[in-house]
């Protein structure tokens, strides 16, 4: 009856804004009550929220409204943080990110890598093979789509969850859903480098992979330190997220433009 | 005391068959002469049903014969009165019939079935892909989607990638089934993720028949096998779709999201013509 009183006030929205500094604490302990429902970036009835949660935490998992806060971006939001992720200097991702990470942007980047891999890939491997034997005709390999597929979705899925429950076991704070919003962000890189990718001349494709790899592992390592804080036990972490970054790029270049 | 009882006298005598008749009549007459008629009521007896079908028939009784000549004017007067339903309003009324199996529609023919639903693949696929700024009533396509048209046009476009492919035909078939059907979920699931408000089946009935002119391209393309020709018709058909897709998703959200809402619907249909280019 209490609570219901304080969320009933007309100054509720005020209740979130209180701490300036988003904290993992605090964060944690609204996730103890069955996560989902964040108390900063409430913007509808938050004692609907936690009464919900409170008695079933499965009852949200199959109805949309409990994703919705994942995608709450708009387009100059998106499209300011995909500019963002083309710099590697500066590990300010997660303040950008701030109390809004999305999954847009993991989900769509992701899928036009795909589909771009699968597509220039076939453009590629025609073109070389062209310049090597003139009598080579197009065939469209079918094969591309799902290895791209298994390879950037399964990527982009398994590496972040790894590193969240990693960290978490090593103790220091760490979100699922920023993690998977900053590797996914981190992919755009591979988009333009998938089109420079079609030209033909091997050393080329080489340097354009390698720089974009290391752009794209820089981004993610420089990140991954800032917001973890940055202690010895944790290196070997950064090490492992940067190796990870490149061992992709490395295959993008093998498999889909060899 | 006499009025209590007179109030619960039925005023004529009430048996479940003649009230489902009543009301089943009632929302007949109310479609074929539209909302703005209101209509007498009527006694359950007089009205015929709209078609013969022997277990209705059986239950009405005979009708009074103080009425039989007011039965016959309603009679004549309900053919001439009401205004020539449009095309789709044979099914609609069948539609809007809710209470029970419809009878009209478990003993017709099943070429009369056929026929209906064909009719209105035809009549959405109007309204959705060639769109007219002068139509009347913008939202019909809407109110009357239905799965079979997006099936049929999903399920030609992949055959007819996968019969132009020379390898792989069924991995082609595949690929192009699952993207498209998939990617209609997915992009029906982005709309309402990103706040936006679409009904789920209406959106996925939309996104199918935008399919049209890829389909008509995938066909052209199958028939002539000239790359430059491929890229151009592919071109075209792309601009069609994304231009019948763009009224529906873009009212759908909040204008400040209108981008993140249409970039995934112009990646699926690239990706589609794409295929049809590439496959040879």
């Amino acid at each position: 009856m209490d609570e219901s009183s304080y969320w009933n006030l007309p100054s509720s929205h005020l209740l979130g804004s209180v701490p300036a500094v988003v904290n993992e604490e605090s964060e944690a302990s609204y996730g103890r009550r069955g996560g989902g429902v964040r108390g900063y970036q409430t913007l509808g009835p938050p004692s609907e929220g936690f009464e919900q949660q409170s008695q079933n935490n499965w009852k949200g998992v199959f109805s949309i409204s409990s994703y919705t806060q994942y995608f709450d971006v708009d387009t100059d939001v998106v499209v300011n943080r995909l500019i963002s992720s083309f710099y590697p200097a500066g590990g300010d991702f997660f303040n950008k990110i701030g109390a809004n990470p999305d999954l847009y942007g993991l989900i769509w980047i992701t899928t036009t890598l795909v589909f771009m891999l699968a597509a220039f890939g076939n453009c590629a491997t025609y073109l070389i093979q062209k310049r090597t034997d003139r009598t080579t005709t197009w065939s469209f390999d079918v094969g591309y789509v799902n290895a791209a597929a298994c390879g950037i979705y399964g990527y982009s899925l398994v590496v972040p969850v790894a590193f969240y429950f990693l960290l978490r076991y090593l103790g220091s704070n760490a979100s699922l859903i920023r993690f998977w919003c900053m590797w996914g962000y981190s992919l755009s890189i591979f988009i333009p480098t998938a089109f420079l990718l079609l030209i033909p001349v091997e050393i080329l494709r080489w340097i354009i992979i390698l720089v974009a790899g290391t752009a794209s592992s820089c981004f993610v390592t420089l990140n991954l330190t800032s917001y973890i804080g940055g202690s010895n036990d944790l290196r070997m972490m950064m090490i492992a997220a940067f190796l990870l970054q490149m061992a992709l790029a490395i295959f993008i270049k093998v498999w889909f433009f060899p | 005391m006499s009025n209590s009882h007179s109030d619960t006298i039925p005023l004529r005598p009430s048996n479940s068959q003649s009230d489902i008749d009543e009301i089943r009549s009632l929302i007949d007459d109310s479609v074929h002469s539209g909302p703005a008629v209101v209509l007498p009521a009527r006694h359950p007896a007089t009205t015929p049903p709209p078609s013969s079908s022997p277990f209705i028939s059986s239950n009405i009784p005979p009708p009074p014969p103080v009425s039989s000549s007011s039965s016959l004017q309603k009679l004549q007067s309900v053919p001439a009165a009401p205004p020539p339903p449009p095309p789709v309003g044979n099914s609609s009324s069948i539609v809007a019939n809710g209470f029970g199996p419809p009878p009209n529609t478990l003993t017709e023919p099943v070429l009369d079935t056929v026929k209906r639903d064909l009719w209105r693949i035809v009549s959405n696929l109007k309204l959705v892909v060639f769109p007219n700024p002068f139509r009347e009533d913008p939202g019909k396509a809407l109110r009357d989607w239905d799965l079979w048209g997006p099936f049929f046009f999903i399920v030609f476009l992949g055959v007819a990638l996968s019969w132009s492919a020379s390898v792989k035909k069924s991995q082609v078939f595949a690929v192009a089934f699952a993207l498209l059907a998939a990617g209609a979920v997915i992009l029906t699931l982005n709309v309402l993720l990103l706040g936006g408000h679409i009904i789920f089946f209406q959106s996925l009935s939309l996104l199918g028949y935008c399919l049209f002119p890829l389909d008509v391209g995938a066909l052209i393309c199958m028939l002539k096998d000239n790359v430059v020709a491929k890229v151009i018709i592919v071109c075209l058909a792309l601009a069609w779709s994304s231009w019948a897709a763009y009224p529906f998703m873009s009212s759908a959200v909040n204008p400040n999201r209108k981008a993140l809402a249409l970039y995934p619907v112009l990646l699926m249909y690239l990706s589609v013509g794409f295929l049809i280019i590439a496959i040879d």
